[in-house]
């Protein structure tokens, strides 16, 4: 592999995690991070449960690109997501059955988590398999970041805890923000602080 | 240079009515209810009020002032806002409530939408249940009038709820205000001297008060605890916050219907939705909430009640 | 099988757990097609449509297919093909047969496809519906009804949303909260106000 190869595997790495992270520049894959992002435990399961099926569809994906017909290719890719979707599910059954109830309804939806076709369907169904692992190891790990830095702000001011340990007696959390209706305003307030950003830039 | 030619249809009839004029109308149609809030709960209430007061005009002051936007804390509005959260909430809470109310219900419901005019909710309310939501236990334990010398009491709503004995509350005190409840929702009466100026003034219509209160009083009655017809109405309309909620926040002109048959729409769903919630939902009392849904339907309604433009063909 | 049931159904899922501004389910659609009224109601319809159907289908699929056989694990991946089978036929049909409808609401159906609210219903559905692998009775009928109140929750958030966002068409709204920001902060609001209906009981 030539320099500029591993230069171009870096990029396709690295532009997952901010210049194209996936929650807050693409708007991808709210449904989760939404409601999943209450504790950072479970932020960090739901992101390498989904990390996991990303990177799994899009191997395949690139791997078997040429073989799929043109008209049924979406149905295809949901099959193949849908699969690793099904591991996912079992492993998490058998080895963390805890964080499987935290997460409840929301593994089995990973499957129509926009990230996962979006990628199979912009990315993987074009580029080679190393490309593909390397920019779903980026989306998957931009996700997981995005995801924890939400989570780590809701379980601070909702839960009064900074990664299940608690800050102070003293310190009242605001309930909401670990409700629904907290998570919507975070995310909310956190998309226009990045716009802000970047208008400043 | 900028355009200082005003274009407008005939006729052009100039009223004396600013919106900041309507502004501090309100606020001291307000002032009755309360000094007899801070008679009845004594200085804390009034601590409360300062605070949250302060702290909506200092937010709004510093909001527009990084925001580069023209500072236009004179106008009341803010003022406004202030007076009603801190009206809404219970004399006991610590102090730190209003600040962050205030600061939520300028920040969040009205400022992130523009400033005065284009939010979509009443920004008190949005703060009353941001509060309650968050701190449910300040938000509900109230204390008594100082005249039973009770460290703390549940409000009328509240025990009717729980289904324990009301005690020996009279409409008689419920009118004057001698029971537990919000700072400002309490004191029937001085509520109803600063609405009859308003109405006088004709700075309100009657037609959201009066359908809101009768609808309430009428569907608590019909569906009443024992069957049929054999509700209590009169202790609904006189509980609680519909007073304050019917007369100074389901009338805001930002947030409610324009047409009158838009306005009665919105009245009756504020008053039905409270009864429900009262009858049935989780919480003791329903005013804000059903006021907030309906703050939300607004822009349906109005988009539905548009009144016909002349010579328009309707599709 | 009692009407107290029905009804704690139907304000659950139309209210306290709003598909959309409590389970985050059709986020995507709810933020992007709710920019004005018509079409925010068409979508709604058309979810109505598809989710109802599609809480019949893959009941009948759990109860005769996957339970007799003990496959419960391809829940997944039987349910998310069926449905995006079933949509893509609904709309071939309706695109045949209803020109008229399809304008309505037959164009909203491909976003309906990988739409989580349909797919989360089904697994909703099998979820409460089913204990131990066996229908609690009435489980057919709580199922369809259970689609239905969902989609009119849906269907609510979407008229009051698109009705909001087309005022706020004329408002002079901060610039780096334009579009989703605003949008977000909007339905968190309405999560608030709908919050009033926690603890129902009849």
């Amino acid at each position: 592999m030539t320099e500029k190869q591993q230069n171009r595997c870096f990029q396709e790495f690295i532009k997952g995690i901010i210049r194209e992270n996936p929650t807050f520049v693409l708007a991808l894959g709210l449904c989760p991070t939404l409601a999943v992002s209450t504790s950072v435990s479970n932020a960090i399961g739901m992101g390498a449960a989904s990390t996991f099926v990303l990177i799994g569809s899009n191997l395949i994906v690139s791997l078997i690109k040429k073989q799929i017909p043109e008209e049924i290719r979406i149905p295809c890719y949901i099959v193949i997501i849908a699969t690793f979707v099904t591991v996912v599910e079992l492993i998490m059954k058998a080895y963390s059955p805890a964080l499987n109830r935290a997460l409840g309804i929301y593994v089995p939806l990973i499957v129509v988590n926009c990230i996962v076709l979006g990628r199979a369907e912009a990315f993987a169904s074009k580029r080679t398999f190393v490309h593909s692992f390397m920019d779903a190891l980026g989306m998957g790990i931009g996700f997981t970041l995005a995801l924890m830095i939400i989570s780590i702000i809701r379980e601070f001011f909702g839960f009064g805890k900074i990664i299940n340990y608690p800050v102070s007696y003293n310190f009242h959390p605001a309930l909401v923000i670990g409700m629904p209706a907290g998570a919507l305003l975070v995310i909310g307030l956190l998309l226009g602080f990045f716009n802000l950003i970047k208008q400043k830039k | 240079m900028p355009n200082r030619l005003k274009v407008a249809v005939s006729p052009h009839i100039h009223k004396p009515v600013s919106v900041s004029k309507i502004m501090w109308s309100v606020s001291l149609s307000l002032i009755p209810a309360g000094i007899a809030g801070a008679f009845i709960f004594g200085f804390p209430a009034l601590w409360i009020t300062v605070i949250s007061l302060i702290t909506a005009v200092t937010t709004e002051a510093v909001i527009q002032k990084l925001t580069n936007k023209k500072i236009s804390i004179k106008d009341g509005s803010a003022f406004l806002t202030g007076l009603l959260l801190a009206y809404n909430l219970p004399p006991s809470v610590p102090f730190w409530i209003p600040v962050v109310g205030s600061f939520f219900s300028i920040a969040i419901g009205k400022m992130i939408f523009g400033g005065l005019g284009q939010n979509i909710f009443n920004p008190a309310l949005a703060g009353r249940a941001f509060l309650m939501a968050s701190w449910p236990s300040y938000m509900t334990s109230f204390t008594g009038p100082l005249k039973f010398d009770a460290v703390t009491s549940a409000t009328p709503l509240a025990l009717l709820k729980e289904g324990k004995p009301l005690g020996d509350v009279s409409y008689m005190d419920m009118f004057l205000g001698l029971r537990g409840g919000c700072i400002g929702e309490v004191c029937i009466i001085a509520l109803l001297i600063g609405a009859a100026y308003l109405l006088f003034r004709r700075y309100i219509n009657w037609q959201i008060p009066f359908t809101f209160i009768l609808t309430v009083g009428l569907f608590t009655w019909i569906c009443g605890p024992r069957g049929f017809l054999t509700g209590d109405g009169i202790f609904h309309v006189l509980s609680g916050g519909l007073i304050l909620g019917a007369f100074f926040m389901a009338t805001d002109y930002v947030t409610s219907p324009l047409t009158i048959n838009g306005q009665i729409i919105f009245a009756f769903g504020c008053g039905l939705l409270t009864a429900i919630i009262r009858l049935w939902g989780g919480y003791p009392e329903g005013v804000s909430y059903a006021i907030l849904i309906m703050n939300a339907a607004t822009p349906i309604i109005d988009r539905f009640t548009k009144t016909r433009v002349y010579g328009i063909v309707r599709y | 099988m009692d009407l107290g049931q029905f009804l704690s159904i139907f304000i659950s899922s139309v209210f306290i757990y709003n598909v959309i501004l409590s389970r985050f389910l059709g986020l995507c659609s709810f933020i992007a097609v709710s920019k004005e009224t018509k079409p925010a109601l068409s979508m709604g319809l058309a979810v109505l449509f598809v989710i109802s159907m599609s809480s019949i289908i893959t009941w009948l699929i759990y109860t005769y297919l996957l339970i007799p056989f003990n496959i419960t694990y391809l829940r997944t991946i039987s349910f998310i093909l069926v449905i995006a089978a079933f949509v893509q036929l609904l709309e071939i049909l309706i695109r045949k047969f209803t020109p008229g409808l399809y304008k309505v609401f037959g164009i909203y159906l491909p976003l309906i496809t990988c739409n989580c609210a349909v797919f989360g219903v089904a697994v909703l559905n099998s979820d409460m519906f089913f204990v131990n692998n066996k229908a609690v009775p009435g489980s057919f009928i709580y199922s369809l009804f259970q689609g239905i109140c969902v989609s009119i929750g849906y269907t609510l958030a979407m008229l009051l949303m698109s009705g909001i966002r087309e005022r706020l068409e004329l408002c002079n709204i901060p610039k780096s909260v334009r579009e989703f920001p605003l949008a977000f902060v909007i339905a968190s609001l309405m999560g608030l106000a709908f919050m009033g209906f926690n603890g129902f009981k009849f």
